[in-house]
């Protein structure tokens, strides 16, 4: 409580955080610096590329860990008694409804991955609203629907690819000379100007970051749903 | 490339470990010689990247290439290079051991371990060689996320023991969290020389809202450390874990916090803040005077031998917060050693634990009996091991407290001194009894029942390869630590002093 009242005013354009070099700099070098034009991606991607590049390792961490716990493989042979297994009828309202939302759903999360150099949003963004649109045909339908999309191993490649995407960029600057994530380099490979890879690179470590976000997401939500069998959801 | 080594501690366990989660699913095989390879290319950094810092001073790498505060820098001096080392070794060997274990103990999930496995390795070196205080924060998420699942992978309690850990660990993580925001508050960066330079430039010392964040970092980094009160979460966890589990975590998460604390204390703050400003040393060193006692005590009743030394963890905690908060030079250079000694005493111990196990599948002191005539290799490793951590010269834990009871001397805390002779007492009374068991079995005085049974496994069988050899290289270490450490020291002294943190009487 007495740390509160030492605090600076809210809002107060001279608080140390706002006064400071750090953001003084962020703010005006940023487009100069990166052509990126909403900062937030530029800090998220660039500056502080390596703690974003370690947030998607625990989010990989986490789906790891949960397939890790939960995940219990039954005996191959043991078939789950057909009244056991919840068959749902096809509903049609809700059928057609998924049917009609689930692309438009994935459109606009790639649209939210893609756009993220000019508005909010982003791959973490991007990917958790791509992994929902699995986890709504996992709710509709059934477990065994989904899963026909995104089987068990196809869940862990793409979400091994993306952070592979995302670190790939950063060992690729490693090899061409220069320090790890210094996307800069990069325009001996893409042919622009190094600030312009800059903001090529950032929007490519995004959609690895989309990638393993979606992955997750689907896998936690199967294997929290299913009992770790991976047979039947809710 | 030399340049780029504090970059190549990171990356070849960080990639394998997503490549073991690629590949591994389907050839289970692949698992166990990428996670050894790629460790010892980290292990091989650590060396080149302490070479250079005794070389040439403190490297500086800034990722990405922006200059700090605004991007992310490696910033590394001799006290990191050195953890480093201790760190990625102490995984490697961790990783060599584990080659038999993971698969019995995990027969589904080999590729799933590993890649956590590696992922924790990956957290823990990235707190160690950061120079960021929220790039820390995101390391001591990776680290602590992969050893709750790599705990709870472990037979039924673990779970329960790992669901503990969690909630106790996010609560310090978010401690932690907190007080780094507070300061960013009140600095506007995140770079930890760079605040540490700012609150000296506006004279931040005073200000309530600096003291704040300074006892949540504390309280937060003392959480994750099992610093006594706040310790409840580590014995179940580290008992009940997979043997290679706890092999790989005792002996380093509780290290690398204590390095953070050493940082955070040294860099961020500065002695004068720490030691002189806030006049707390005498309290602290008195509850690490508890915490060595209680730890030591704890341990005494345990018969269940992981058990034990998770109690002896938390002792061992106990001397390294006293002796950095001794606020004596000496204290401070015991500290260190002994972060890098007690990481290499803990994993012999923790390995001959699971060896037992694995060998026995007993988990309580009776395990020993008659284990000299079987595998006696394997008990010299341990036994260097156990003298170690009762502190007999020429092994490593010699030297450390005798750095520690000089620092208590020097600084005049002699309860602290008092504590750690008892504390060493008591390590010497269970260790010789675990030696006692092993030479003459558990019960003598039953004669036909036991000759019987001993007439029956008389015969040798040492562990296998896998699991001896990095036990005994580990005993090895402690030996070369122990005779080479004036070198050591000479290290360490480097970079305490220029911190002018009191030396001799006061």
């Amino acid at each position: 409580m007495s740390a509160v009242s030492d605090f600076p005013d809210w809002g107060d354009p001279h608080s140390p955080a706002n006064s400071y070099r750090l953001s003084q700099g962020y703010i005006t070098d940023t487009f100069p610096q990166t052509s990126v034009p909403n900062m937030v991606t530029a800090v998220l991607a660039d500056y502080r590329g390596y703690d974003t590049m370690f947030e998607t390792v625990v989010i990989f961490t986490a789906g790891i860990a949960i397939i890790g716990i939960l995940r219990r493989y039954g005996p191959k042979d043991k078939v789950i008694p057909e009244q056991k297994l919840y068959k749902k009828e096809p509903d049609l309202i809700v059928e057609t409804t998924c049917r009609l939302m689930i692309p438009i759903i994935q459109l606009f999360a790639l649209y939210v991955v893609a756009h993220g150099h000019h508005s909010p949003g982003g791959g973490f963004q991007g990917g958790v609203i791509f992994g929902a649109s699995f986890i709504l045909l996992a709710l509709a339908r059934d477990l065994q629907a989904a899963q026909k999309w995104v089987p068990e191993s196809r869940i862990l490649k793409l979400a091994g690819t993306g952070i592979f995407i995302y670190a790939g960029f950063g060992f690729l600057c490693l090899l061409l000379g220069s320090n790890f994530l210094d996307y800069a380099i990069l325009h001996k490979v893409m042919g622009v100007t190094p600030i312009e890879a800059r903001s090529h690179s950032m929007l490519g470590v995004e959609i690895g970051v989309a990638f393993t976000v979606t992955a997750i997401m689907f896998s936690i939500y199967s294997n929290l749903a299913s009992n770790g069998y991976m047979k039947e959801g809710l | 490339m030399i340049e780029q080594s504090p970059a190549l501690i990171l990356i070849p366990p960080f990639l394998v470990a997503i490549l073991v989660a690629l590949v591994g699913f389907r050839y289970q095989k692949v698992c166990f010689p990428l996670t050894v390879l790629s460790l010892a290319g980290s292990v091989v950094a650590c060396v080149v990247t302490l070479m250079r810092v005794i070389e040439g001073g403190t490297i500086r790498y800034f990722i990405a290439g922006w200059a700090p505060p605004f991007g992310i820098e490696f910033r590394i001096d001799g006290l990191n290079a050195l953890v480093a080392v201790t760190v990625s070794s102490v995984g490697l060997l961790a990783a060599i051991y584990s080659k038999n274990r993971v698969p019995a103990e995990n027969p589904d999930k080999v590729s799933q371990y590993y890649t956590l496995f590696l992922l924790l390795i990956t957290g823990l070196l990235g707190m160690v060689i950061t120079g960021d205080a929220f790039n820390l924060y995101v390391m001591l998420e990776v680290a602590a996320l992969t050893s709750y699942a790599l705990i709870a992978m472990g037979p039924k309690r673990a779970t329960l023991a790992a669901y503990k850990y969690v909630i106790m660990g996010t609560i310090g993580a978010s401690f932690y969290l907190l007080g780094v925001g507070y300061l960013y508050i009140k600095t506007g960066s995140l770079n930890m020389f760079d605040i540490h330079e700012v609150l000296k430039a506006n004279d931040l010392f005073g200000s309530p809202a600096v003291l704040v964040a300074f006892i949540m970092i504390t309280v937060g980094v003392w959480i994750k450390m099992a610093f006594f009160p706040l310790h409840a979460w580590l014995p179940n966890s580290y008992a009940y874990a997979p043997t290679t589990s706890s092999a790989i975590l005792g002996p380093l998460v509780t290290k690398v916090m204590i390095y953070v604390m050493i940082r955070l204390t040294l860099t961020v703050f500065g002695v004068e803040y720490t030691f002189i400003q806030l006049e707390w040393s005498n309290i602290v060193v008195w509850m690490s005077v508890l915490a060595i006692l209680a730890g030591s005590i704890s341990a005494l009743a345990q018969t269940d031998l992981r058990k034990m030394l998770a109690f002896l963890i938390i002792a061992e905690v106990g001397y390294m917060v006293g002796g950095v908060w001794l606020a004596d030079e000496t204290g401070m250079i015991g500290a260190i050693y002994h972060i890098i000694a007690d990481a290499f005493m803990t994993l012999c111990v923790f390995l001959f634990a699971g060896i037992l196990f694995a060998k026995t599948g007993k988990r309580d002191l009776s395990a020993m009996d008659g284990q000299f005539k079987k595998m006696p290799l394997t008990l010299v490793g341990f036994l260097v091991g156990a003298f170690s951590l009762i502190g007999i010269p020429p092994t490593a834990g010699f030297f450390s407290k005798w750095y520690l009871i000089q620092g208590g001397i020097n600084s005049g805390h002699y309860e602290y001194v008092i504590a750690l002779l008892i504390s060493s007492l008591i390590n010497a009374v269970l260790f010789f009894r675990m030696i006692e068991i092993a030479y003459f079995g558990v019960k003598p005085a039953e004669g036909h029942d036991h000759n019987h049974s001993s007439d029956h496994d008389s015969g040798r069988s040492e562990a296998s390869a896998s699991m001896l050899i990095p036990l005994l290289i580990t005993a090895a270490i402690l030996l070369l630590i122990g005779i080479f450490n004036k070198d050591l020291v000479a290290i360490i002294t480097d970079f305490v002093s220029p911190f002018n943190i009191a030396s001799g009487a006061r």
